[in-house]
Order: structure tokens, then sequence, then C-alpha cells
């Protein structure tokens, strides 16, 4: 138990010097834009006619904590980084945690059960594909991965727009429907959002899926052919069984641990898919910050929460890891 | 009998040079033997060649300017026009198109309306002179095909009159022009970083390996657009063009630093590292000649790999509206507008760029998959 503690501790130590370091680069890169949000505040009131001098710059600086040195602001804003404090955005003159809220859990909700998706499709998909003979199968399936491969999820968003436009008239974009959309979560809002959700969850599971049954199949072709796997089958032990109980259970360790890159992956399409359908989320919102009112902070934060989710589910795939495999719980709990 | 022993010693002597080619064959001919073996990946490396040499020759292979200079001003948001060689206006051995003539009147409620006429034709012709575009420094204005009147549109025409299909062509050299200026950078940093922590290996490995992976977690088309947010409005589009084939390399890095760290870990204890060692050579000396030669076919291999998803971020960065600008074109860069309800109901030939772009992004996953399978001195082993 001891050394259990200890394992988790240290991976927990090294999830969090990640992030610091993340938080690193995300504040750097915030604090390179041109203009500060004492000059914005400012620039502001000077549209609204009032006269600013150099010295009111200063001022509003001071008042914001901006004049203190760069490692004291990064620090200051990694300390409410980690309680979920984000400051306000001096573009839309909003607390950014109250801005992104629900939206970002939206996100995280829709990212998370697209790749549970990918896996539930890809584990038995890949289990087939890589024990099958069938030539058919193998080069079917091969053909459908390298499909999600080439075909990046935004062109899937547009093309199944395209179609639905031509053939339904209706492009079937947005999270929820007009009378829902600022309403406060109910069943009603629940059910008219997963009628809603499962094209964002299928187009950004498309290529997740993809990859998945590559590497489910690479892993269980790797190990099908394993002598102990032939051993299992000497003593009487068949079809399914057989390969869930042996095989599969190796192979399955090196997939638990690349669920964060996963994610990562998906993180990275979930933007412009959000565009695409005008999803109202974290993802769009990220869009919206960069391109349209370059809102650093906002941008910021989102970056930050989208690699901080990364970081977490590395280090819960890590200990859950260490519980499942005996191989690994044998080494770290003796 | 003595017959039967000529054959069998030449049999042998055949079977003997085919064993002495096979040993002293360098590694590119070994690569290459075992890539010709497989149908998909000729395949891929047949179109990937076709795609390549298109977008080079695009000026000339596409009748018109890409950029706005090359629009058809009254023909904006127009159908494909595909050329017929016979209607029911007779047979002609010179395929066709027909003139389309914008009208405006009292019937029309003075709204420009394009009307067919099908009695007037315009015939295809090979190597007219058109506009000027400059190929390898030389200035031409010779085209592969146009019409004899007018103008011809085989992918139809966008919002502001552009002829889509030089669009496409012209886009596809744009695409591998970004993809390969970032798959270069990327893959110099990642020798230069990977090189670093994989020959010192100690605590310098560990703080670079973190650094590596600080930056591999973050997702990548996020941190691409917050630093592509950076570009001023007023860089030119040629500007922007590097600038963001720049970032694209600098983003790319980790995963390709990481695969040359793990090489380098495992070749610099061999045994011809340490004599080179011992003979005096200095580290850059024996990561340059000794190292880097040993697995150069494999770092070959992962830049192919990556090519495709460096010109999928672009596209991606450009369609959003942070990448490329016209009058640079791109995928993204065309795809900007498609989104609209008007254009998805009613100019869906928009999207047929898309098909071009997924035939380039297969053929290069194919060569690739089938470059790694043929660089891998095992593969022959495992079927």
């Amino acid at each position: 138990m001891f050394h259990f503690l200890q394992f988790a501790a240290t991976r927990a130590t090294l999830a969090i010097i990640t992030l610091v370091m993340v938080s690193f680069i995300v504040f750097s890169l915030m604090e390179l834009v041109p203009g500060d949000c004492a000059e914005r505040y400012l620039a502001f009131k000077n549209t609204q006619g009032m006269q600013i001098s150099v010295a009111d710059i200063d001022a509003e600086r001071a008042r914001l904590g901006l004049d203190k040195p760069y490692i004291v602001r990064w620090g200051k804003w990694i300390v409410g980084a980690f309680h979920g404090e984000f400051g306000d955005s001096c573009i839309l003159r909003v607390n950014i945690a109250q801005l992104l809220g629900e939206k970002f859990w939206i996100s995280l909700a829709i990212c998370l059960t697209s790749l549970l998706v990918a896996y539930m499709i890809a584990i038995p998909v890949g289990i087939i594909s890589a024990t099958s003979k069938s030539p058919i199968v193998n080069n079917s399936l091969r053909f459908v991965s390298y499909l999600g491969l080439a075909m990046p999820n935004f062109l899937l968003a547009l093309m199944i727009m395209l179609f639905s436009t031509v053939v339904f008239g209706d492009s079937l974009t947005g999270l929820f429907s007009k009378e829902f959309r600022d309403a406060a979560w109910s069943y009603d809002r629940f059910i008219d959002f997963v009628s809603r959700a499962w094209l964002p969850i299928f187009i950004l599971g498309w290529s997740a899926t993809a990859f998945a049954i590559q590497t489910v199949r690479a892993l269980m072709s790797d190990e099908v052919g394993k002598l102990y796997v032939l051993a299992a089958a000497a003593r009487g032990v068949s079809g399914r069984r057989l390969l869930w109980r042996y095989p599969a259970r190796h192979s399955l360790g090196p997939i638990i641990n690349s669920l964060g890159f996963d994610l990562n992956r998906i993180f990275n399409e979930l933007p412009i898919v959000a565009l695409i359908l005008t999803l109202t989320e974290a993802g769009a919102l990220l869009i919206e910050a960069l391109a349209r009112s370059n809102d650093q902070q906002l941008a910021g934060a989102i970056i930050f929460m989208l690699t901080a989710s990364i970081v977490g589910i590395n280090f819960v795939t890590d200990i859950i890891l260490a519980l499942t495999d005996p191989r690994v719980r044998r080494s770290i709990l003796g | 009998m003595t017959d039967t022993a000529t054959v069998e010693t030449t049999d042998a002597n055949v079977d003997q040079s085919r064993k002495e080619a096979y040993f002293t064959a360098g590694q590119g001919q070994l690569i290459w033997s075992r890539f010709k073996k497989q149908r998909a990946a000729m395949i891929g490396a047949g179109v990937l060649l076709a795609l390549i040499l298109s977008g080079m020759f695009a000026p000339f292979l596409t009748p018109y300017d890409p950029t706005i200079a090359g629009r058809n001003a009254d023909y904006q948001n127009g159908a494909p026009q595909i050329p017929k060689f016979w209607d029911e206006n007779g047979f002609s051995f010179r395929p066709f198109i027909y003139t389309y003539e914008r009208t405006r009147s009292i019937e029309t409620n003075f709204r420009w309306v394009s009307k067919v006429s099908r009695e007037k034709r315009r015939y295809v012709v090979l190597f007219p002179e058109g506009d000027k575009y400059e190929l390898f420094g030389m200035t031409f204005n010779t085209h592969l095909f146009g019409v004899d009147k007018g103008k011809i549109h085989l992918f139809g025409t966008d919002g502001t009159g552009k002829d889509i299909y030089s669009r496409t062509f012209h886009s596809i050299n744009t695409s591998l022009a970004v993809g390969t200026i970032g798959v270069l950078l990327a893959f110099v940093l990642a020798l230069i970083i990977g090189g670093i922590s994989g020959y010192y290996g100690g605590w310098l490995d560990s703080v670079l390996q973190m650094l590596t992976d600080a930056v591999r977690t973050i997702p990548a088309i996020p941190l691409f657009m917050a630093i592509a947010a950076f570009i001023p409005a007023t860089v030119s589009s040629e500007g922007r063009f590097f600038i963001i084939s720049i970032i694209l390399g600098f983003i790319g890095w980790p995963t390709l630093a990481r695969r040359v760290r793990t090489h380098l870990l495992t070749e610099r204890n061999q045994e011809y590292v340490l004599a080179a060692q011992l003979c005096g050579a200095s580290s850059s000396h024996i990561i340059g000649r000794h190292l880097l030669p040993s697995f150069t076919s494999y770092i070959i291999v992962d830049l192919i790999i990556s090519f495709p998803y460096m010109v999928l971020s672009e596209t991606a960065l450009s369609f959003i509206g942070l990448g490329l600008k016209e009058p640079v074109n791109s995928l993204g860069v065309m795809l900007q507008n498609v989104t609209k309800a008007d254009v998805l109901l009613n100019y869906q030939w928009n999207f047929i760029p898309v098909i071009f772009f997924i035939t380039l992004v297969l053929a290069f996953v194919f060569v690739g998959d089938g470059l790694r399978d043929a660089a891998d001195p095992y593969s022959d082993n495992k079927k």
C-alpha cells in the first residue's frame, strides 16, 4: 500500500510539474499579445469621450497589478488557474470562469463520450480484424480506417452538413433548440441536448475510431501469435473466451495508457467542428476568442483547461493501469 | 548428364548472384525492393507523383489565373461546364460547351439573369494563349486547354467568379509547399533537440524530455491557433505563408524528436560508436557521420508520415481564417465560405476540391505506410 501511495504521489507530482510548464507556455503566449488590459480598458473609455493620458494608463496598470514583474504575474495566474479562477476577460468584461463554466463541461462531456464510443466500436472490431483470416474483412476494415485517417473531421462535418441540407433541408447544427438555449438543466433540456449532440459526438468519434481500430488491431496481432495463447488453446479454451481472457487482456494495457493522447487528438478537432456545427461550447468560444476578438485571456484559460483535462486523464489512466495490470501492480505494491 | 549438370550450375550461379545482390544491396535498394511488392503503396506512390507534378505544373495545366485577376465577372457562382461531343444540334469531333449570356431587362425585374444559349457553341482548343505565368523562372502564356470564345470552367466558379478548377490545382502546390517547409523545419528541430537529448542522456535528457512532453500535451491545433493569432494583419499574404509554415514546423517537432532520441539511445552504446570515440572523433562528428546515417531511412519514413498532418493542419487553420489568406490559394482558403446555407443549398460544386485533397492525403498515408513496412527489416519475417 505504501508503495502504491508513493507511486501515486510521484505521478501526481509529475502531472503538476507538466501543468506548471504548460501554464508557463500558455501565459507567455498571452503576454506576447501587443497591448495589455489597462490599455484596452482605457481605449474603451477613450471612445466614450474621455481624455486619456500616459499617467492614467500607468495608474490602471498599477490597479490591475500589471506593473509587477513577469514571474510574479505568472505565479498569480497559475495559483488562480489551479483554483479554477482565471480573472476577467478584458474584452468581454466578464469573469472567465463564469463565462466558461458549463460550456467547458459540455465540451468535455462531448469529447469523452466520443472517445468512449470510439473504443466501444474499436475494441471488438479491432479484435475481429486481428484474428480474422478473411481478406474481405481485413481489406474493408483497412480501407475504412484509412478513410478515417485521411478525411479530417471538419471535412466530414462539412460533408454531413451538405448532405443533410440537400436531403433533409436542415443543417443539423447547434447544441440546443431555441427554447432550451438559456434554460436551466432539466430532463427535457437534457433530452434536447442528446438529440442534437449525437452529431458532434459521431464526427469527433470518427477519426478517433479509425485510430483506435488500428491500435487495437496492431496490439492484438502481436499478442495472438504468442505461445501462451497457443497453450491456452491446447488446454481447451476456445472462441471468444480464449480471446478475451488471454490476448485481449494483455493488449488493453497500452490502450488505456494512450487514452490521454486520443483525447488530445479529439481536442484538436473540437474547435473547428464546433465552428462548423455552430456549437455553443468551449471550442467555439476558443475560435471566437482567437480569430475574432483576439481575447487572449479567454483563449489562454480554455487552452489551459483542455490541457489540464488531458494531464488529468493521463494521471487517472496511470493509476488504473497500476491497479489492473498485475505486473505493474506487483512492481509497486511489492 | 552433362546438360543437366550445366543447367544446375547456371541455376546455382543465378541463385548465388541473387544472394550476392541481396547481401551487397544498400539500405535504399532493400527498401525499394520491399516497397515494390506492396500494391496499395505503389498505387499511392503513382497517384502522389501525378498530384505533385500537377501541382508543380498547375499554371500550365489550368486555363486561368487563380487569383482575382483571372475571374470571370460574367459567370459568378457558375455551375461546372462539362465539355460535350454531341447534343440535339448535331455531333462535333471537337468537344464544346455552351455560351452563357447575362441579361437584365424589365422581364427579369432588372436583375442579372444568366441564360444558356445552346446554339452558340464554344469549342475546346488545345494550347491557347492566355494569362501570363512564371514557371522555373521563365514567363509563359500558353495553357494546356481553353475555349475559342469566352471562358471554360470545368469545376464551376465561386462567388467572385474565380475558376475553381484553376484554384484547386494551384492550391495543391501551396499545400505541398507549406507541408515541405513545415516538415523540414520540424525535422531540423527534432534532430537538434532529439539528438542532444539522446546522445548526452543524463539530466539534460530528462529536462528536454519533460519539455517535449509538455509541448506534446497541449492540443496542437488550439496552440497553433493561439500562435497564429499573433500574426499582424499588415503582413503580406506571402509573408503569412512563410510564418504559417514556420509555426507548423515549430509545433510538429516533439513527436519526431522523441523518435530520434529513442534511436540514438539504443545506437549510442554500440561498439562502432565506442570505436569512433577511442579514435578521438568529436561528438558532432559521431552524431553526424555515424549515428544519423544509421537510421536515415526511418527518419525519411517518419517525415512522409507526418506530412499529411501538416497539410491538414494548414487547411484547418486557413479554414477558420487564421491561416493563409487570399490571394494565396489553399484548400482551407477555398472552403472558407462554404458553410453558408446559400452555398450548401445552391452551389455544391465548391466542394469539388475536397475530393483532390482526400486523394492527396490518402496517397501520402498509403505511401507512408508502405514505406514504414518496407523500412522495417523484419517485415518479411512477420508474414
